[in-house]
């Protein structure tokens, strides 16, 4: 049942335009930031340009900033922290979610009362305000820390997505027939659940990377980011700090933005594209 | 009824006191010595700048034991009295909040509520044909991924400087002083309209995008089926599947909110806009205690606030909720 | 649907209504007191709304670059940077003297002369007919009442001359006489002159201890040449005192009102300037160089360094940590900067390098040329090398960057705060060209407050600091580089904790020589220097520029290398007595076409 229910997905997933799209831009993404590095020789923050901001030419392939620094070469650095905060940090976020969601779901009764007030508690507080105060105390960040401190606090609508899913299938026949037969818990929930949460596992992994990109853009943008190395929002920081909007220099500040709008996109792509697959019901239209 | 609103009172209770005290405790244990930062700048002889401090920190309570400041923080709260600010000494917190509240008020509720409207009706337009879905489709999401502060970036660049049609920075004009007048009202909306459009914006792409998926899903639901197979016009149908749509649009409303007020305070930090998102990052730059906690507490207040409305609103729109609350079976 | 939209419409329109009214209640409560045509009547006109609220372009200056936070306390005694209402002490308070740093002469502002009578005595003539802007007189007892105030009060920053200060008193209207313990610092005396604001007595006289030292003193009375109209989250307004006393003296300053904008970074004001928004920005202003050439706004020099020298940016050395305890290893330091490459890179030719004694050019005749010939420095990596390998700094492991003689590793930090970011691209500068000595130096940049606490308690590596001024005696810079005693925490300089009684003593003596006595304070300099040059306990590296950019599209005869008589652009706080309310007043408008 399982592999032909493998191979059903993987017949629809080649044949989803939305999927195919969404995941080759993210995949090229990811292969630029790999290789990207190799092929500059400049470091990004080696002052390479001696006449200071030019635009793009055939040497500078994104032009330079005030400073004469490289801004291909900081582009494709601050495109390994992006992917590595997003890894990170989605993939706390997805794992604290998917602990908690499925804890109170399968538990139920007090345990997840508990846990459902904790979700809503964590749900409301602005969490980019708390990270704001937390990152302040943090005289020295990297982006470890800033990932984990943004998984910590993304976790809620998976918990509660996770938690509803965990519901529904809890009393679903199969189940109910695996209890019967004197099955153990533990083994009820690697064999028969969790298989069919594979689906919203993986649907809910992309999204939270491309929540936790945006965060931490958005954290490095405001100062709070990292205090070593480059990333995309920090890009935009310093673009924006040095007057690159009155100077005109858009080459600084319009590539990471695009970059960050445009792997976004494609993950929320690649989402609905396997949301179709997995269920059957949306593949028209 | 009750218990239902009972329920949303305990969390919303327990939250709040939560959230206040993780917005007492946190700023307390900020790195470095606010007072002494307060100083700095002053290069006071020794004497002055003993006096000083001693001076500000009985000023600020601050000799206290921590849990007689925290019960303090409490009864004070009660007052209405947030301390006093030591970035702006010395104006009281309450007043600098209540400064810029007005602003965020004027940027979040107009973008809120029109993104939402504006965003679901696109997106249920655009659930129509295929062709419109895929046209509509790809600037959704282009949309609702781009960060806010890119497009606040974007906008200012080239409606701000390269085309020069707005201004880009402040509230109002610098040679105006603050008056009921149609110029000066016209001159603050001058300045609140790319800011909000930033919002506004990506806001309206999540909307629609949302929507559309689940225009989708309600059109492929039984009662759907059934409608259709009766012979009804497609607009009733759709009408139909609007409005059930719109359910779980508003329930995606209220765990917006946090994201949106984070949206709101980059927006705020690139067009230089007073609200309270770029005074708590003011605060937090500036090592203020006392504002720190104000304007978090703010932000905390008006979300709890715009959950509970929604909550309203939602026992009022889905009458599921309201019959299932008296008792009896939708 | 409909009924939905027509609520929204008015939800929108509150909503804006709110933020315009919000606003509108901004304007204090308590009306602003103007004077009446006749002085020195004390009659106090009926209170009157500020009547214009739109301000004409061409009575109006628009400038910034001084406030960097929402004006909060004009209150003179507020200490560094709580008073964000800049131009408090300057145009609503004033000095008694005023100083040129062009010329390095003081000139007389509220007082007419003053002079050594004997070597403890010191006497002060004020001018006639001085008046507050409510009409009172400001007379000698002003002065003495403010002087007083020190004396009671331990908080007030100047409360310290009370040391060597022992009375005050009024001989008549117009003359002050101060008498002094055996041996007064006449150097800092001398520079208290022109920085203590002198407070009305008939106003101040009734205020309690707290309202006078942290006190915001809103609504405030001065005797300056502008008066306070109004104030916002983002600027502050001034409005010409049309009764200064000072209008026959110097003459009318043009603009009819100032607005004092705080930008929340630099990039804003850039983007005004260019627009003629801003007529002057003392912000420091990316690019200017490349705009000033192009024609976008003016700065005091045509050509590089475009502006002038403003203060001295001096790389700390924490000398209670080693390797910083090493002479040898801050020599080497010394040499190891490429200063070079911080003014031409990081500020694009917009500062200059520093004198290795760290004395403005300003000050430069107390420069001692011999001795910086002798034991000066200057970008050598060479001779950093062998200075390290002289003392015992070798690379033991291998990787490129010297270990200390007893064999433990080196790895330093130098800081800045994050945000301020002509600095941090200068110990990004600093920490590069170490490392290519073999000085394993990284650059960090943590938030402000966290810097700050860093700097006061000495828990830095290395960090820089510009307090040193400009200022009509080289004593202040050595004061601020070797502040004593060493305390717990530093406030006001001596940062690294130098500590050396040698040293100590000498400035001290310099602190004592007359003002007169220019060679008695060349060679009280040039001990200083020696010594200083010998340890290198701290490293000046370049001059920070007095910002300035400005625009000539609303007022013109702006100051610059070509004036007769320059004076400085600047509308920084502390800068108002140097000069900055002299360019003001020298302002024309351009006519209208």
């Amino acid at each position: 049942m399982k592999t032909a229910k493998g191979s059903e997905f993987l017949f629809f997933a080649l044949r989803n335009p939305k999927l195919r799209v969404g995941l080759t831009v993210v995949l090229f993404f990811l292969g630029l930031s790999l290789i990207g590095p190799l092929l500059t020789h400049n470091a990004p923050f080696d002052y390479v340009n001696p006449a200071g901001a030019d635009p793009p030419s055939s040497e500078y392939w994104f032009g330079t900033t005030t400073f004469g620094q490289d801004v291909f070469a900081q582009f494709v650095e601050g495109l390994r922290a992006t992917f590595l905060v997003g890894w990170i940090g989605g993939g706390l976020g997805t794992l604290i979610g998917v602990i908690v969601g499925f804890t109170a779901g399968y538990r139920g009764g007090l345990v997840d009362e508990a846990l459902n007030m904790l979700t809503n508690i964590v749900l409301v507080i602005p969490t980019l305000a708390v990270l704001l105060i937390i990152t302040a105390y943090l005289e020295v960040r990297g982006v470890l820390i800033e990932s984990i401190f943004i998984g910590l606090t993304a976790w809620p609508w998976t918990a509660r997505a996770i938690r509803a899913q965990t519901f529904s299938l809890r009393s679903r026949e199969f189940v109910d027939l695996a209890r019967l037969s004197g099955m153990k818990s533990s083994k009820i929930v690697f064999t028969e659940i969790a298989p069919n949460m594979m689906s919203y596992l993986l649907l809910a992994f992309i999204l939270q990377f491309g929540g936790a990109t945006l965060i931490a853009a958005t954290l490095d943008f405001i100062g709070l980011g990292p205090t070593t190395g480059i990333s995309l929002g920090l890009m935009m920081n310093n673009a924006v700090l040095w007057g690159a909007l009155y100077l005109g220099m858009w080459w600084w500040f319009v590539p990471p933005g695009l970059a960050i709008t445009t792997i976004v996109g494609a993950l929320y792509v690649t989402n609905v594209g396997l949301d179709e697959v997995f269920n059957p019901k949306l593949r028209e239209m | 009824m009750r218990r239902y609103f009972g329920r949303k009172f305990l969390i919303y209770g327990l939250t709040f006191l939560l959230a206040v005290t993780i917005d007492w405790l946190i700023p307390r244990f900020m790195p470095g010595d606010p007072i002494a930062n307060m100083l700095s700048r002053a290069a006071l002889n020794a004497d002055a700048a003993q006096v000083l401090y001693t001076y500000y920190t009985h000023a600020f309570r601050l000799d206290l034991p921590i849990w007689q400041q925290y019960l303090n923080f409490w009864n004070a709260l009660f007052h209405g009295d947030l301390g006093i600010s030591t970035y702006l000494f010395p104006t009281p917190v309450v007043r600098v909040l209540l400064r810029a509240v007005p602003y965020d008020i004027a940027l979040l509720l107009p973008a809120i509520l029109l993104s939402w409207l504006a965003g679901n009706r696109f997106g249920a337009f655009a659930a129509r044909t295929k062709w419109l879905d895929n046209t509509v489709l790809p600037l959704g999401y282009i949309l609702t991924a781009t960060p806010y502060m890119w497009l606040g970036i974007l906008l200012a660049w080239v409606l701000g400087i390269v085309l020069g049609l707005f201004p880009i920075a402040g509230a109002y004009s610098f040679d105006l002083s603050p008056h009921l007048s149609w110029r000066f009202l016209s001159d603050v909306v001058w300045h609140w309209f790319l800011p909000f459009a930033s919002l506004f914006l990506v806001q309206f792409g999540g909307w629609a995008i949302g929507m559309r998926n689940m225009i989708i899903y309600e059109l492929e639901a039984d009662y759907s089926h059934y409608l259709e197979a009766l012979g009804s016009p497609r607009r009733l149908v759709r009408n139909y599947a609007f409005r059930n749509a719109l359910l779980p649009q508003l329930s995606g409303l209220a765990l917006q909110l946090g994201v949106i007020v984070a949206g709101a305070l980059v927006t705020e930090v690139v067009f230089s806009y007073p609200g309270i998102g770029y005074l708590l990052l003011s605060a937090i730059q500036n090592q203020d205690y006392f504002l720190v906690q104000g304007c978090f507490l703010f932000i905390i207040i008006g979300v709890l606030v715009a959950n509970f409305a929604i909550d309203i609103v939602y026992v009022l729109v889905d009458p599921r909720t309201r019959k299932g609350m008296t008792g009896e079976k939708a | 649907m409909k009924r939905s939209r027509i609520v929204l419409s008015i939800l929108v329109a509150m909503a804006l209504l709110l933020a315009a009214c919000g606003q509108a209640t901004e304007v204090p409560p308590e009306p602003v007191e103007t004077e009446e045509a006749a002085p020195p009547e004390p009659t106090v006109a009926p209170p009157e709304e500020p009547t214009e609220v739109v301000f004409e372009r061409g009575e109006t200056l628009y400038v910034s670059g001084a406030a960097w936070g929402p004006p909060s306390t004009w209150n003179p005694f507020q200490p560094g940077n709580l008073a964000n209402t800049t131009g408090t002490i300057g145009f609503l308070y004033e000095v008694l003297f005023a100083f040129d740093p062009m010329t390095g002469e003081m000139t007389p502002w509220l007082a007419e002369s003053g002079e050594w009578t004997d070597a403890t005595t010191y006497d002060l003539a004020l001018r006639e007919g001085l008046t507050w802007s409510d009409g009172e007189p400001l007379t000698a007892a002003d002065v003495v009442f403010t002087f007083e105030l020190g004396q009671q009060y331990a908080a007030l920053w100047f409360s310290n001359v009370w040391v060597y200060l022992t009375g005050v008193t009024a001989v008549d209207d117009t003359h002050v006489q101060f008498a002094f313990t055996a041996d007064p610092l006449y150097q800092e005396w001398a520079n208290n002159l022109y920085n203590i604001p002198i407070v009305p007595e008939h106003l101040w006289a009734g205020l309690s201890e707290e309202d006078i030292t942290i006190g915001a003193n809103e609504n405030p009375i001065g005797s300056g040449a502008y008066l306070y109209e109004s104030h916002g989250e983002d600027r502050n307004v001034w409005v010409r005192n049309e009764a200064w006393w000072g209008i026959d003296v110097f003459g009318t300053p043009a603009p009819a009102r100032i607005v004092d904008i705080r930008t929340s970074s630099n990039n804003v004001a850039l983007g005004m300037v260019i627009k003629g928004e801003l007529d002057l920005s003392n912000n420091y202003l990316p690019g200017v160089a490349d705009l000033s050439t192009r024609g976008y706004v003016s700065t005091f020099f045509a050509d590089a360094p475009y502006m002038l020298s403003a203060n001295t940016a001096v790389l700390f050395l924490n000398t209670t940590k080693s390797p910083m305890d090493d002479p040898a290893f801050r020599r080497a330091l010394a040499f190891a900067i490429n200063t070079g490459d911080i003014v031409n890179v990081a500020y694009a030719n917009l500062v200059r390098a520093a004198n290795p004694t760290g004395l403005l050019p300003s000050l430069s005749n107390f420069v001692d040329q011999d001795v910086v010939d002798r034991l000066g420095f200057s970008y050598d990596p060479a001779e950093s090398r062998s200075i390290l390998a002289a003392a015992g700094y070798v690379d033991v492991d291998g990787d490129g960057f010297v270990e200390a003689p007893d064999g433990s590793a080196i790895a330093l930090e130098v800081t800045c705060p994050f945000g301020w970011t002509d600095w941090m691209e200068a110990i990004s500068v600093i920490a590069n060209s170490a490392q290519e000595a073999g000085i394993n130096i990284q650059a960090a940049t943590p938030d402000y407050g966290a810097w700050n606490t860093a700097l006061q308690s000495g828990t830095f590596d290395m960090t820089l600091n510009n307090w040193a001024n400009m200022s009509n005696t080289p004593w202040t810079l050595y004061n601020l580089l070797f502040r004593h005693p060493i305390q717990e925490l530093m406030q006001s300089g001596n940062f690294g904790r130098y500590d050396n009684q040698e040293i100590f003593d000498l400035v001290d003596a310099l602190a004592r020589v007359p003002s007169t006595d220019v060679a008695g304070m060349q060679a009280a300099c040039s001990a200083i220097q020696e010594l200083m040059l010998t340890e290198v306990p701290m490293i000046p590296l370049w001059y920070n520029g007095l910002w300035a950019q400005f625009s000539n599209a609303t007022w013109t005869n702006w100051p610059t290398e070509e004036s007769a008589a320059a004076t400085l652009p600047t509308t920084w706080s502390g800068y108002w007595q140097l000069g900055g309310l002299q360019t003001l007043i020298n302002l024309e408008p351009v006519p209208a076409p």
